[in-house]
């Protein structure tokens, strides 16, 4: 399980824009479900590329389910020539994402997220409709139960 | 209503609202909290399990 109040603190301390989407998001938004990793969509101009590589580079991180030895630098070069990174960390696993299904880039996000306060970070987290619309577009059958649960929630919800 | 829609549907009738109301009486922060807590109480429960095992081979 990723150090996510670590996480949120390196990633607020150089100012990164990213907004928060999957199951974290869903924690915020209220769904009791575990989730193991945090998945974040994160601006891709340069000078965010910058701050990225700032906030997380001295975490050690590395392409997830890459075989040990294969060469992967953690640079902004490297960040301008992919998209979406499943990476671990010293903190655990995190996702970083150009894009994602159902939703497109941080630009196309940014006004269908909410702003929140936690662990003393500001922070955009997607808000519940789209969450929602995102988990549909993936189509994944894991999802399906997270879906049912979300459109309940979205019933009862009051972001606080 | 298309087949996704039904099993979607399906799924909810299993849903417990009680553990949603609990999280919605929450702050985002301490929602975010509780999530860490239980995911670090479930990482250090498996190692102790791992070990507890290793040690009864």
């Amino acid at each position: 399980m990723t150090n996510l109040s670590k996480l949120l603190c390196a990633l607020g301390k150089a100012d990164v824009d990213f907004i928060l989407v999957g199951g974290v998001a869903a924690a915020a938004h209220g769904s009791p479900r575990l989730t193991q990793d945090v998945d974040i969509v994160y601006r891709r101009g340069a000078d965010n590329l910058r701050k990225l590589v700032s906030a997380l580079g001295s975490l050690h991180p590395y392409l997830r389910g890459a075989p040990p030895g294969l060469p992967f630098r953690f640079d902004v070069e490297t960040l301008q020539a992919g998209l979406n990174f499943t990476l671990t960390s010293d903190l655990g696993p995190i996702d970083l994402l150009g894009e994602i299904a159902g939703g497109g880039s941080y630009e196309q996000l940014v006004d269908r997220s909410i702003s929140a306060d936690a662990f003393g970070v500001r922070c955009r987290v997607l808000d519940l409709e789209t969450l929602i619309a995102t988990k549909r577009a993936a189509g994944r059958p894991k999802d399906i139960e997270a879906i049912a649960e979300l459109e309940i929630l979205r019933g009862r919800s009051g972001f606080r | 209503m298309n087949s996704i829609d039904e099993i979607i549907e399906l799924y909810k009738r299993d849903v417990d609202v009680t553990l949603i109301d609990e999280c919605l009486k929450r702050t985002v922060e301490e929602r975010l909290r509780a999530l860490q807590d239980f995911g670090e109480a479930i990482d250090q429960l498996r190692a102790q399990t791992a070990k507890a095992i290793d040690k009864s081979k």
